[in-house]
């Protein structure tokens, strides 16, 4: 009897020792995916700030500065334009009627 | 001297122990169980919430988890506006002991001056001063490396505006908050705004989060809005209107690019204008959308209404002959006069010429209830359906207050008022056969369902008129573009002061549409006191009309109607236009 009560009580210590061991590691894991998904947040942040500063590098304001003050480029007029007709008229989007 | 005791021989021990004693102490030590056992069901039944409670004070939290307002893109996808990280910095001044270069330092990188960064830290009564609030990313950075203690900082975002003044005043701005306040970031709100979410965790005594202890509420973030905008267009319209303002040391002026097909609005834009994310020291004249907000006398753009509900009433024809002679008629003690005695035109020579006197004769062939009827429905005097806030109404007084004299001036303009936008807006009617479709300010592929206002017949014949009126020999014909044929009317007219006219001050504006045929665009050019000897619309406005038409068809992908003298040349640079 006593041999078996003794059993159980190390049974009980050894589980209450692993049950404070996967508490911990529990909430070791948990601060990590924490982490993680601040991270994530972040980065997304970043791609985010990433687009905003790609697109104003791009406006239609600074690519006409540039094209015209850098490039010494002038906008197309249809003077300037070379239209050309497709034989397979069905692959482009129809144009306005003359 | 030390003597030694002999315990087996102790007259205490030898005595015999009442048995009270132990019985004492086993009760003592019930007694301290059953205190316990008390305390026990205290803690963990009756006095349980009470506990439970204590223990969240000191170690629960709830985390708001901020939802991220929606963007707003034009109808290509471009990001008009969108989020950016920006960190609030704030300080507790009794523990900030920075030396005087840090501070210096401090000041310089938050951009305020050193008198009120010293002045905020000053006060050591205070616990809490804001130092800036969204400040940008790199800067936060910095403030971090420099390690002042007192100085903490709050993450968050901050609005970006990449087309800056050039869509001011139709995507508007947000406050600190991040709450709409002008344009569709007022309109939209609600769509952009998005719900922050919610969790419940347990902190430890570090502060960090070791468990959640309910479900998370997701935020939901503010969904994304793709407007009608083209913002190549609207640069366009806006630089050219920039450049035209300053050219003629106008106070203002504005631009609306309608697709006359979809009823999309495709650019609208105001000068002077201003940065959203800059808004210090902002005026009026700056922060106001003149196309929506200001109404005028829309004087000679009224006449292809007159001349249309007459058409449609079967009045006239665009041949009937109108005698204008000698160039100026008395009605109701008012004189009313043309620029030159024009003799006997046709109505579509009223048009071209612009003749008061004939548009007045054409009016008085209708009664003030058939033209109050076509005005209202073209939407004079009628609150435009369009996402924006203060969008006047003008003003069409109730047509049974109308004398001879006030239904003569309306047919030419006078006497009644609206917004560039409106203007815009009725000659719909004449690009889309007859039919006024509605405006939007979302992006749509689908073409607009119209009401019907005029016959397509009577629509084409008026667009006829309209190019004449832009052409040779017209008013308008600044307004001419290489490759697309165009129609539109212009318009001049003193300025309102008080109760009278001023005699030095104009507005001059074009209202018209391109390709004539088949018309994809509308566009309405306004500009506000030229004062640099030219004031006519035809003169002024006009070629605002041209640049923009000739940019935003070919932006379209519109094919050229008109032949075009080829004017391709070997050298780019060399190119004459």
């Amino acid at each position: 009897m006593i041999r078996v009560n003794v059993l159980l009580l190390v049974a009980v210590v050894l589980s209450a020792l692993y049950l404070v061991h996967i508490q911990y590691e529990s909430r070791r894991l948990f601060v990590e995916l924490e982490k993680a998904a601040l991270q994530m947040r972040k980065l997304e942040m970043d791609s985010e700030s990433a687009l905003a500063e790609k697109r104003a590098q791009a406006t239609p304001m600074r690519v006409d500065k540039l094209a015209k003050e850098k490039l010494q480029m002038q906008p197309a007029t249809p003077a300037i334009t070379q239209y050309v007709a497709l034989r397979d008229a069905a692959a482009v989007p129809a144009p306005a009627k003359p | 001297m030390s003597r030694s005791v002999r315990y087996s021989s102790s007259p205490l021990l030898a005595s015999k122990t009442p048995v009270w004693r132990s019985k004492f102490i086993v009760a003592a030590i019930a007694l301290g169980f059953a205190v316990l056992a008390a305390r026990a069901a205290h803690v963990q039944i009756f006095g349980n919430a009470f506990f439970q409670r204590q223990g969240e004070v000191r170690f629960v939290r709830t985390l708001e988890l901020p939802a991220s307002r929606g963007r707003i893109m034009d109808r290509n996808g471009l990001i008009l506006a969108s989020n950016i990280p920006a960190a609030s910095i704030w300080a507790i001044p009794e523990d900030v002991n920075a030396t005087p270069a840090q501070l210096k330092e401090l000041a310089q990188l938050l951009e305020i001056p050193l008198t009120e960064l010293s002045s905020k830290l000053g006060n050591e009564d205070k616990s809490f001063v804001w130092l800036k609030r969204q400040v940008e990313e790199p800067v936060a950075k910095r403030i971090t490396e420099l390690g002042l203690k007192g100085i903490h900082q709050d993450s968050g975002f901050k609005r970006q505006y990449p087309d800056g003044e050039a869509t001011a005043h139709v995507i508007g701005f947000t406050n600190i908050e991040n709450t709409g306040l002008d344009g569709m970031e007022l309109t939209f709100e609600k769509h952009l705004l998005g719900r922050s979410g919610s969790r419940r965790v347990i902190k430890d005594g570090k502060g960090r989060v070791v468990e959640d202890i309910r479900d998370k509420v997701p935020p939901v973030d503010g969904k994304d809005l793709q407007l009608s905008l083209d913002s190549k267009v609207q640069f366009f319209a806006y630089q050219k209107l920039r450049e035209t303002v300053t050219a003629q040391k106008a106070k203002g002026g504005s631009v609306v690019v309608l697709d006359a097909v979809t009823g999309e609005v495709l650019a609208l834009a105001n000068y002077p204008s201003y940065m959203p994310d800059k808004r210090k020291n902002l005026t009026g004249e700056q922060l106001r959308n003149r196309a929506v907000t200001d109404t005028f006398e829309p004087g000679s753009t009224m006449k292809p209404i007159t001349v249309a509900m007459a058409l449609e009433a079967g009045r006239v024809t665009p041949q009937t002959l109108i005698d204008t002679g000698p160039g100026r008629y008395a009605i109701g003690g008012f004189n009313i006069t043309d620029t030159h005695n024009y003799g006997t035109l046709t109505v579509e020579g009223v048009i071209q010429k612009s003749s008061n006197v004939g548009a007045l004769k054409i009016a008085q062939k209708m009664s003030p209830h058939e033209m109050w009827d076509t005005f209202t429905a073209l939407g004079y005097g009628q609150k435009p359906q369009i996402q924006f806030r203060g969008a006047v109404t003008g003003r069409v007084r109730p047509w049974k207050t109308w004398r001879p004299v006030e239904q003569a001036t309306m047919s030419y303009g006078y006497g009644l008022s609206a917004s560039l936008f409106q203007m815009a807006h009725s000659y719909t009617a004449f690009a889309h056969d007859g039919r006024i479709i509605p405006l939007t300010m979302l992006k749509s592929t689908e073409p607009a369902v119209g009401v019907k206002v005029f016959s397509p017949e009577n629509a084409q014949a008026v667009r006829r008129m309209l190019q004449m009126a832009a052409a040779p020999g017209g008013t308008g014909q600044l307004a001419q573009t290489v490759g697309y044929s165009v129609g539109g009317k212009s318009g001049t007219a003193h300025k309102q002061v008080g109760k009278g006219y001023a005699s030095d001050k104009y507005r001059a504006w074009f209202t018209g549409m391109a390709p004539i045929d088949t018309p994809r665009i509308i566009v309405a050019v306004m500009i506000d006191e030229p004062s640099n000897g030219q004031y006519f619309g035809g003169v002024v406005a006009a070629p605002v009309f041209s640049e923009v038409v000739q940019q935003t068809l070919r932006l379209m992908n519109v094919q050229p109607d008109v032949t075009v003298k080829p004017q391709i040349v070997a050298n780019p640079v060399e190119e004459s236009l």
